[in-house]
């Protein structure tokens, strides 16, 4: 981790950014209201281009950002690449698959993946309990009425 | 209607037997996902969220209820027993509490924060049940704007007291707030920041955000950073049950907990980490025995668990009656109000108040089931820890595209739960609170509905926000909270610098 991360403050500057252009595009005020619809995007606009610009003068004065804590990880916060590749690319996966291969084949790839993730080897029997799991997460949650699609929509099934 | 009618009518909802299932289903999920890490209320409530369109609204929110409740008991059983405390308002509890444990006592350590929690559950929610009418009655003469002062003032304590830096904070509610701007506005029918998308005409939708933000981001930032401390359960056997001694170095304690954590986790950005420490810091000062702390003294497991349920009663007071949510969890559960079609506030005690008696009614059942279930079983909840932690945060995000593709099977969640995930991850890296931004989410867009009444109502004269009393001292209030910890910073650093020089500017960076 780089000890000035300027791009955080750019993040946060570009994004009012096209919080205020799209702003821009409406009314500001209008005759009833006064306050139109394109007031307070303006205002929530302005107001993180200008955090934007107090985190990056923060970091210009070098303050600290201490890692959150949280269950599960190692002492010195030592990162994994490979591992935060991996869980990334589970949470990616439904954007490619879920219209096509349907709610469980994609849990089933997820959790594969979010297995790998967490170091485990066992790739078989992931894949089949993630099948089973998914499979009943599917039929169940069908069953209490929560929309979850084909059980196979590129097959119809 | 008065409280004991109320609260009576309450009772007979509770205790029908459909809804005395709802509760059991409840506290016992709660107490689950209070045991297990990666998990939290808010989120469990968000991913049920889908699930409860289809389940009539009392019943919903008294399983809410006991899943609010029973987080908080299960953060104990752990932070006991393993010293992993499950919830962050249990950090106080795993400092005296696994002392005791490693000692043997851990049996007592139990019996004194389940009962202690029994006790404030309970005194919490007598508070609620009495104080709640009267607020609810005094919320009918807030005008437009007093509530837009009320949420300012919940946008501003959210952002300085959450987290550790207030520019960070800040940045994290106008994430929020710039997410809530999303969709159609209401009163012009023009879309804002919808990019042409469709699916976005609605706003975003909150459960993706949560459910993205919590169960995403933590998943990424554990995978990253994954290292398992292998639990050490300390063994109950041979355990002692609390002493007459034990009872005695209790009950004050209990009390004097409840006595924090209720008002404060009524204030907007109370929460329970502040009572709980400063009940503990308490406790440390007026013990007699203030050299057991460190190693086991069980008042200080008794005032900080006390402290953390009686929050939570707290935290629903503003939520019930004005409908300002405080925690993370309280906004979702206002967001499952909205799904509803229910606003919190005043009305709600006149149109449903069945549903809001049946609710209160059910926190006290929900507490004596909570009792049952965890100071006989606190062993076997433990055993929730040893799930392969693989196939947990696999579970879990499972469950996440269940609550997220279930919403609207639409494409653009899915690509919003990766985005809005990626923010998590940074946000943990970062150290960004994450609460500020679910706050601006759903609070921003009803505090632009006071904002353009209070304006239509002064004829668009800006003054008419500090017009009534209240709207004056809420503002004031508001500007303190900016500006007092500002100043006293401003302080500190000049008389830093000032040293600095004195010293012959050797410290320079």
């Amino acid at each position: 981790m780089t000890q000035r991360p300027y791009w955080l403050a750019a993040a946060v500057i570009v994004w009012g950014g096209i919080v205020l252009l799209k702003a821009a595009e409406l009314p500001q005020f209008d005759q009833y209201a006064h306050v139109g619809p394109g007031f307070l995007p303006s205002a929530v606009g302005v107001g993180l281009m200008v955090l934007g610009l107090m985190l990056a003068l923060q970091i210009r004065r070098g303050v600290r950002f201490e890692e959150q804590g949280a269950e599960d990880i190692n002492d010195n916060h030592a990162i994994s690449y490979k591992a935060l590749g991996l869980a990334a690319a589970a949470c990616a996966l439904p954007m490619l698959t879920m219209p096509s291969l349907g709610f469980t084949l994609t849990c089933t790839g997820c959790f594969v993946l979010i297995a790998a993730a967490f170091k485990s080897r066992r790739h078989i029997s992931d894949a089949l309990i993630g099948l089973a799991f998914s499979g009943l997460c599917w039929w169940l949650f069908g069953k209490l009425g929560v929309q979850l699609g084909a059980f196979v929509p590129l097959l119809g099934v | 209607m008065d409280p004991i009618t109320g609260l009576m009518n309450g009772f007979s909802v509770a205790l029908q037997p459909q809804n005395l299932m709802w509760a059991f289903l409840g506290t016992f999920m709660g107490t689950a996902i209070g045991v297990l890490p990666g998990i939290g209320p808010a989120l469990t409530i968000a991913l049920l969220l889908p699930v409860t369109v289809y389940i009539e609204p009392t019943a919903a929110f008294i399983m809410f209820a006991g899943i609010f409740y029973g987080a908080m008991y299960g953060g104990s059983t752990t932070s006991i027993l393993l010293n992993t405390p499950g919830e962050s308002g249990a950090m106080m509890t795993a400092l005296e509490g696994n002392q005791m444990a490693r000692k043997g006592r851990g049996a007592a350590a139990l019996c004194t924060a389940a009962l202690g929690s029994f006790v404030a559950g309970t005194i919490g929610t007598l508070g609620l049940t009495f104080l709640a009418p009267p607020i609810a009655e005094l919320a009918f003469i807030f005008k437009p704007q007093d509530y837009f002062a009320l949420m300012l003032l919940a946008f501003l304590s959210v952002s300085v007291v959450m987290g550790t830096s207030k520019v960070r904070g800040f940045i994290a509610l106008f994430i929020g707030l710039s997410l809530g701007l999303v969709g159609i506005d209401k009163a012009s029918g023009l879309q804002r920041l919808t990019f042409g998308v469709p699916d976005l005409m609605d706003g975003v939708e909150m459960t993706v955000v949560l459910v993205s933000l919590f169960a995403i981001g933590e998943t990424l930032y554990v995978a990253s950073r994954f290292g398992l401390h292998r639990p050490n359960l300390n063994p109950l056997a041979g355990g002692i049950w609390m002493t007459r001694d034990d009872w005695k170095r209790s009950w004050k304690p209990w009390l004097r907990g409840t006595l924090f954590g209720f008002p404060i986790g009524a204030l907007p950005a109370g929460g329970a980490e502040i009572p709980t420490f400063l009940s503990y810091t308490v406790e440390r000062k007026l013990s007699k025995h203030p050299e057991e702390f460190g190693h086991g003294a069980i008042e200080g497991v008794a005032g900080p668990e006390a402290a953390n349920n009686a929050a939570a009663a707290g935290v629903l007071v503003p939520l019930l009656t004005l409908g300002l949510p405080t925690s993370a969890t309280a906004a979702i559960l206002l967001a499952a109000f909205q799904n509803y079609g229910l606003q919190p506030g005043p009305m709600l005690f006149i149109n449903s108040g069945e549903l809001v008696w049946g609710l209160i009614a059910s926190l006290y059942v929900g507490n004596l089931m909570l009792l049952i279930l965890n100071l006989p079983l606190a062993g076997l909840w433990v055993r929730l820890l040893f799930i392969p932690r693989p196939w947990l945060y696999a579970g879990i995000l499972t469950f996440s595209l269940v609550g997220i593709w279930g919403v609207s099977n639409s494409w653009v969640d899915l690509a919003m739960m990766f985005a809005v995930g990626c923010l998590g991850y940074v946000m943990r890296v970062y150290d960004f609170p994450i609460a500020p931004v679910l706050i601006g989410l759903i609070l921003g867009p009803m505090a632009e509905v006071q904002l353009r009444r209070a304006l239509s109502i002064g004829q668009g004269d800006p003054m008419v926000l500090v017009s009534t009393p209240l709207s004056v001292v809420l503002m004031i209030v508001a500007a303190l909270i900016v500006i007092v910890p500002a100043a006293l910073h401003w302080r500190r650093t000049r008389k830093i610098r000032f040293d600095d020089a004195a010293g012959g500017g050797a410290a320079g960076r």
